[in-house]
């Protein structure tokens, strides 16, 4: 499988943008062809609190769309990814919600078909390009730096529908990690919670939330730190600053990645071509050591 | 058909059927039905009067055939037959009506309808008394002699009390020494009795008894045969030891360089690869572990035969078998413990320091790996802050829905193994429910709960991280003061689900035993006869049945010995009333029967150059499905035919009259 | 301050029990697993799982949600995982959460904008310009990615939306 429907969600799209730049241009260098979906839009997760029909509605929709394109979509956001793959689970078992959304989307001219393949970024890098083949590729291997893998919530749980890391670990982002060259190890709390979802309601909270997973990265001797979801590089890395100023504390600092700049950067890709620029957190601190200028 | 003399009567049950309907109305209206002579009711017809009314009327009036129209026949089918028999009648001469589980237990809103439906049912049993005929059963011999499987505490004391009634008894056991996991245990609950000081006696009981021949490193292979005579076939594994001639002086054990994780310290420590399973094995006897032995793996060493003053080492030794014939089996598996690492996020097989109860057993025990001190498995060190987790996999949907039933007073117990090796230590004990249900169990953890140092906290970790020293680090809610506590350990110990022995299936089926939703073996009745199976002849002793502590253990083996007891005593198996019968004549030979029998009951034979089924009068237990499945009607199960069924549906169909 | 036993009733559980399916939280023992594991409870200690699942189980919310915290959730979804029950607690407060609105409840402010931005947009948020570390602005445009375009076009589709969402941000 090499060919897929790309889909960015809401935050990539609209703000998170070094995710996407790093993933057009990496990608396709590991033999991915990349599909543009611009008519998917939101996939409602962030507002089931609100109502939940109405968010299945718009992942059942996504799906839709895409069985009529006939391609598997590959969501880059853990919380897409997650909704994506919940929604088509409960329609497969419940008739009568299957009927509700089929009428809802038939009014707009478009049929319910949810018989179509969701995966996830880490997916496609472990399962479908292989570690062998990135490892070969790799012509600056982030050799010394020891990274901590940040998977996030939804990358692992609910664990009752398919998840990129079935095993409650991240064990295939780490071994993507080892493939780059990074060392690897282990911080209580790997699979804990950045808090973004809590920012609406207060956040002050969701910044203490990320504060604990920094510093436990920072306790256990983690040079860096990288993600696969927006949301989570949202609290990690954007708002880090705002987390030192919150907690008071100036050594919760910790240069953050997204995994495919990580990939980019060790297949020999210049910082500018993966929006390194973009990451508010010390980044420059991991660059330094490969001897990468950051306006490269 | 020859002279059909019925007496119907009608019971009221009390209120229970005369509360609902009018049984004196149901009895006149059999009273005009075709061949009933005699037609009554009565309050309650199983008490001494009613039972003499039937009886003095079967001899009055001549009845030979009987109808009790009361309550199901699963209660009193036995009590009625028991009135024929007296009476001087063939017992299946009785037919019995439900008319009150089936008729006002649950018409109860509408008794009119409910009283025409007895009339109904009454008319149609006495259509189908007149096609009753007599049948008799036939005995068969049972071999005195009884096979336990399972050499722990259950199957210790099933063999000893059936060796003691005088039966010979044949009792296989997977490892090498008899003991199970009561061996493994330093003390038991809630007497602090040491476990090996009180099993020990009883395993010597048993290799000197001589009515017990016990079979180690053995497994049960092959059943076949039915109750009172089952043939089974037993495999010796290969020990590379001849047992004949070794004398356990344990000088092969002393010299082996090899090395392998002990499996009765639960992978703590190691043990050799010629190893005794524990210093007070029986039989105390060696067995080479091919895997871990050099001479097996790299063909050299053999410092074993060599120091081995009566050259037992024998590595060329092959499996052998041999053919058991018994009347009896009693099934003493036992239990495993479940696989905590399958529980993620508690880190167990990942973090060092988190063990389970059974391993903090090992640890206690003073012939155990760190002889008898409590110590940090990462670093040897003595833990000073000791978590006990409670439930840990148990009453869990996702992993073991059961509760473990011993865990609680397990957990009590560990509390004072941790007292007692590292007086200062802190024990924090996290459970959701404290079920001390036992004798002595409530004075027990009054105590413990009152010792220095000792925190009860009803709460249940949902993760367990690791600190860079090893210890454990983890959140707990306290329902009880509303505070989350961040806990650091220094060892975890979880009280851990119990599950049935993982590869027991195959024998399962052999024995053709069912199994419960957890994967227990199923019992008879929960209630009434926990230690039966709807398998005749084998029964059920311990844990295999389902989680128990030690003293329910013993008394469920014993019940078990004394039901096996009274069943080859006996003398005899009977076989069932509702026998499958072959009329030769119609019969084909096609074999559909035999080929449904879910008991290998019936086989294909040469007779008189044809094909005829024969039904084995023992192993039929009369279900009927060769009777439905036969194409030609020749199969007929006694008291099944289908002229009596047949009958009692005609007379339904065209309404009671 | 005690609680008079009429106050207790079924219905709210039974409303949930409905939403939440195949989750069971008329199962739960209260061992308060979820509390221990809770990502919002570390930061808030008020808010506690077991709590609202207690609770819900007896129809006494009306105090939880004028409080308004069943929406500091983080929904991390280690409650659902970890429950021995499967009362998936997180879904009991999406469940409580969907019940307030339709009682009139109103969302943190952030979310009703989310909404308002799905209705009209087709983000929960319209593309904004970044700083970059050497503090200038970049925009989807001036950084090469290709323009984005309106998702939802279809007057029918942007009715859908209005139904589910339009009643909190009006």
């Amino acid at each position: 499988m090499s060919k897929f429907l790309l889909f960015l969600g809401c935050t990539i799209p609209t703000k998170q943008y070094a995710y996407e730049i790093s993933v057009r241009n990496v990608l396709p260098r590991l033999g991915i062809e990349l599909v543009d979906f611009p008519e998917a839009g939101c996939c409602g997760f962030p507002l089931k609190g609100i109502n939940k029909k109405g968010w299945m509605y718009m992942s059942a929709r996504i799906l839709s769309l895409a069985a009529k394109k006939g391609l598997p979509i590959l969501a880059l956001c853990n919380g897409c990814d997650t909704s994506l793959r919940k929604v088509k689970d409960m329609l497969k078992h419940d008739e009568v919600l299957k009927d509700e959304i089929a009428e809802l989307l038939s009014r707009e001219g478009v049929k319910l078909n949810f018989n179509v393949d969701v995966y996830h970024t880490i997916e496609v890098l472990h399962d479908f390009i292989g570690v062998e083949k990135i490892k070969s590729l790799v012509v600056r291997p982030l050799k010394g730096i020891k990274i901590a893998s940040y998977p996030g919530c939804h990358m692992l749980r609910p664990s009752d529908i398919p998840r990129p890391e079935p095993s409650g670990e991240p064990k295939k982002f780490d071994a993507i990690l080892s493939a780059l060259g990074a060392e690897v190890g282990y911080y209580p709390d790997k699979g804990g919670c950045c808090g973004a979802t809590m920012l609406p309601y207060s956040p002050k909270h969701a910044f203490r939330l990320t504060a604990a997973k920094i510093r436990n990265m920072k306790d256990f001797g983690f040079q860096a730190t990288t993600t696969s979801c927006p949301y989570c590089m949202e609290m990690l890395d954007s708002k880090q600053e705002a987390i030192r100023a919150e907690l008071g504390d100036d050594t919760l600092s910790i240069p953050v990645f997204y995994i495919t700049q990580l990939v980019g950067l060790a297949i020999g890709l210049k910082p500018k071509e993966l929006g390194l620029n973009l990451n508010l957190s010390p980044v420059e601190e991991v660059l330094e050591r490969l001897g990468v200028s950051l306006y490269e | 058909m020859s002279d059909v003399r019925i007496g119907v009567y009608v019971c009221h049950c009390g209120k229970n059927i005369g509360g609902v309907i009018n049984p004196a109305k149901v009895a006149e209206f059999a009273s005009r039905l075709p061949n009933v002579v005699v037609s009554r009711d009565y309050m309650y017809m199983c008490s001494s009067p009613g039972q003499a009314l039937i009886e003095d009327d079967i001899k009055k009036y001549n009845l030979n055939r009987v109808i009790v129209a009361a309550c199901s026949p699963r209660m009193h089918e036995p009590t009625f037959q028991a009135v024929l028999k007296r009476a001087g009648l063939n017992p299946w001469l009785l037919q019995m009506v439900n008319i009150r589980e089936h008729v006002t237990w649950v018409h109860e809103d509408t008794p009119d309808k409910a009283e025409e439906k007895a009339k109904e049912l009454v008319a149609a049993a006495v259509a189908r008394a007149a096609h009753l005929y007599e049948i008799t059963t036939e005995k068969a011999p049972v071999a005195k002699s009884a096979l336990v499987i399972g050499g722990g505490i259950a199957g210790i004391r099933a063999a000893l009390d059936l060796a003691n009634a005088g039966i010979k008894v044949y009792l296989v056991e997977k490892r090498q020494s008899i003991g199970g996991k009561m061996a493994q245990l330093d003390k038991t609950f809630p007497t602090l009795d040491c476990s090996k000081c009180i099993l020990t006696p009883l395993m010597v009981d048993v290799a000197r008894h001589p009515n017990i021949e016990i079979y180690a490193y053995s497994e049960v292979v092959d059943v076949s045969g039915s109750a009172g005579d089952f043939k089974v076939k037993v495999k010796l594994k290969p020990t590379y030891v001849d047992w004949s001639k070794c004398t356990g002086c344990g000088l092969c054990v002393e010299k082996c360089p090899g090395r392998a994780p002990s499996e009765f310290n639960e992978g703590l420590g190691f043990r050799k690869a010629i190893y005794f399973e524990f210093a007070q094995a029986v039989p105390r006897k060696p067995v080479i572990d091919p895997r871990y032995c050099l001479w097996f793996t790299k063909g050299i060493c053999r410092v074993c035969s060599k120091v081995c003053p009566v050259g037992a080492i024998d590595y060329e030794q092959k499996e052998r078998y041999v053919e058991l014939n018994v009347g009896a089996i009693v099934v003493a598996i036992g239990y495993e413990i479940y696989d905590m690492s399958k529980m993620v996020e508690y880190g167990y097989g990942k973090f060092k320091n988190v063990i389970t109860g059974l391993q903090l057993e090992r640890l206690s025990d003073a012939d155990g790996p760190t002889k008898g001190k409590i110590l940090r498995l990462s670093d040897g060190k003595e833990p000073k802050t000791v978590a006990i987790v409670l439930c840990a996999g148990s009453r869990d949907e996702k992993h073991v829905k059961y509760c473990c039933r011993f865990g609680c007073a397990a957990a009590l117990k560990h509390v004072y193994y941790i007292k007692h090796s590292v007086p200062d230590a802190k024990v924090l004990i996290f459970y959701t429910d404290v079920r001390a249900f036992g004798k002595g169990f409530e004075e027990f953890y009054q105590k413990v709960r009152s010792w220095d140092d000792v925190y009860f906290i009803r709460g249940r970790p949902a993760e367990i991280f690791e600190d860079k020293d090893g210890s454990l680090v983890f959140d707990v809610y306290d329902s009880n003061t509303g505070q989350l506590i961040n806990v650091k350990a220094d060892l975890v110990v979880l009280e851990s689900a119990v599950v049935p022995p993982k590869d027991w299936e195959p024998l399962r089926r052999l024995l053709k035993v069912s199994c419960d939703p957890g994967g227990f073996a199923l019992e008879l009745h929960p209630k009434l006869r926990p230690f039966e199976t709807t398998a005749d002849g084998i029964f059920l002793a311990g844990t295999i049945q389902g989680p128990k502590d030690i003293p329910d253990t013993v008394a469920h083996a014993a019940a078990a010995a004394a039901a096996a007891i009274g069943f080859l005593l006996k003398g005899y198996v009977e076989s069932v009333p509702y026998l499958a019968t072959v009329n030769e004549d119609l019969c084909s030979g096609c074999g559909l029967c035999a080929s449904v029998c879910p008991y290998d009951a019936i086989t294909i034979e040469e007779k008189e150059g044809r094909r005829v089924a024969k039904v084995n009068m023992i192993r039929c237990k009369g279900c009927g499905t060769c009777a439905a499945t036969c194409p030609s009607g020749a199969m007929q199960q006694n008291y099944f035919t289908d002229t009596q069924i047949l009958s009692e549906v005609s007379t339904l169909a065209g309404g009671a009259k | 301050m005690s609680l008079d036993v009429k106050l207790i009733d079924k219905k709210v559980l039974k409303d949930v029990i409905e939403l939440v399916k195949p989750h069971t939280p008329q199962y739960c023992y209260q061992c308060a697993k979820c509390t221990s594991a809770c990502s919002t409870s570390k930061v808030l200690p008020e808010y506690k799982p077991h709590l609202i699942v207690a609770l819900t189980r007896l129809g006494l919310i009306k105090e939880l949600l004028n409080s308004g915290i069943i929406w500091a959730c983080s929904e991390c979804w280690k409650c659902a995982e970890y429950c021995p029950q499967d009362v998936a607690p997180v879904e009991v407060v999406i469940a409580l959460k969907n019940l307030a609105i339709s009682m009139g409840y109103k969302p943190p402010e952030d979310l009703r904008v989310m909404a308002k931005n799905v209705v009209e947009l087709g983000y929960i948020s319209p593309p904004i310009e970044v700083l970059s570390k050497e503090f200038e602005m970049y925009s989807r445009a001036t950084l090469g990615l290709p323009q984005l375009i309106k998702p939802y076009i279809n007057v029918e589709a942007v009715n859908n939306l209005k139904k589910f969402f339009g009643g909190v941000y009006e």
